[in-house]
């Protein structure tokens, strides 16, 4: 019998982790968490709460990976200066969340400023013990922007 | 009693295996459901179809269109409907498509030419939508596109 505990924890383990994905609140705490980290740079940080099969697609319609995404923040190629966001709406269905929000952003791009209004949507999943980030697909809401 | 010991896991070990299998199975033909629910949802579109609309959208739909604004799905419908959004012809590409459990989640272009309140205009979309698997279909319930620059004359 004692054979066949560690089988028997092996097919509760997706059970116990889904257990403490927790609620809406640390949805947004990982959405928060990856905007700041986004603004300070946290490379380590951005490692852990971007999902390694992150679709990253940007208001002007083009996507990145997650290399992709951090290698521009930290090669300095996107610098932000400013993030004001607002979760407005999380959905969860089991060890997935799909968020919608808006984002105000002031930063460079390749040096150029760029000051933004976004409305976001955003797909995460729960792996290994939190939040990553999936999908990120944004719409700017300000006609001005270039 | 040493045959049951090696029988029993490697029984579960097979059963494991079998479960496994339908699952991927079940994932391609899952993927293909929701490939096919795409393509569907913009001919339902371009054709007015409410009917079909019905089907496959959600009823918690949030359908954020290229400008910023939010339409529900009743609201969606309705304007679809009463012709005041007049979807003319849409030639969407899938890039991506991925699953998350019971969460679909499509990535892709779409060209567009679409009359609004009588303002006929036609541009290409990015496009990302989120659909979920209930009652045995795939329905909508998020859309989010932005429009892409127009294309450098040539």
């Amino acid at each position: 019998m004692e054979n066949l505990l560690p089988l028997a924890a092996l097919l509760l383990a997706p059970f116990a982790q889904a257990a403490g994905r927790g609620d809406e609140a640390a949805v947004r705490a990982a959405i928060e968490a990856r905007f700041g980290a986004a603004l300070h740079a946290d490379i380590p940080a951005l490692e852990r709460l971007l999902a390694d099969d992150l679709d990253y697609c940007s208001y002007l319609g083009t996507c990145q990976t997650k290399g992709q995404y951090i290698g521009d923040i930290e090669s300095g190629v996107l610098k932000y200066q400013a993030i004001t966001s607002k979760t407005d709406k999380v959905k969860l269905f089991a060890d997935t969340a799909v968020a919608l929000g808006r984002v105000d952003v002031t930063a460079t791009r390749n040096g150029e400023p760029r000051s933004l209004h976004i409305a976001w949507t955003a797909v995460l999943a729960w792996r290994a013990g939190r939040w990553q980030l999936t999908t990120w697909s944004s719409t700017s809401i300000d006609p001005e922007a270039k | 009693m040493k045959t049951r010991r090696t029988t029993l896991p490697a029984a579960l070990i097979v059963l494991a295996a079998l479960l496994s299998g339908t699952c991927l199975a079940k994932d391609n033909s899952r993927e293909a459901a929701l490939r096919a629910a795409e393509i569907a949802r913009f001919e339902a579109n371009v054709n007015a179809d409410a009917a079909a609309l019905e089907r496959l959208l959600d009823a918690g739909l949030e359908y954020s269109h290229s400008n910023g604004k939010l339409d529900g799905k009743s609201s969606f419908i309705a304007s679809v409907k009463d012709g005041s959004l007049d979807y003319l012809s849409t030639e969407p590409t899938i890039q991506g498509l991925r699953i998350f459990g019971d969460v679909g989640v499509i990535r892709g272009l779409a060209k567009v030419r679409v009359s609004m309140d009588g303002k006929t205009s036609e541009f290409t979309i990015g496009y990302s939508d989120v659909w979920l698997w209930k009652d045995g279909r795939w329905q909508m319930t998020e859309w989010r596109s932005t429009r892409l620059p127009d294309a450098p004359p040539k």
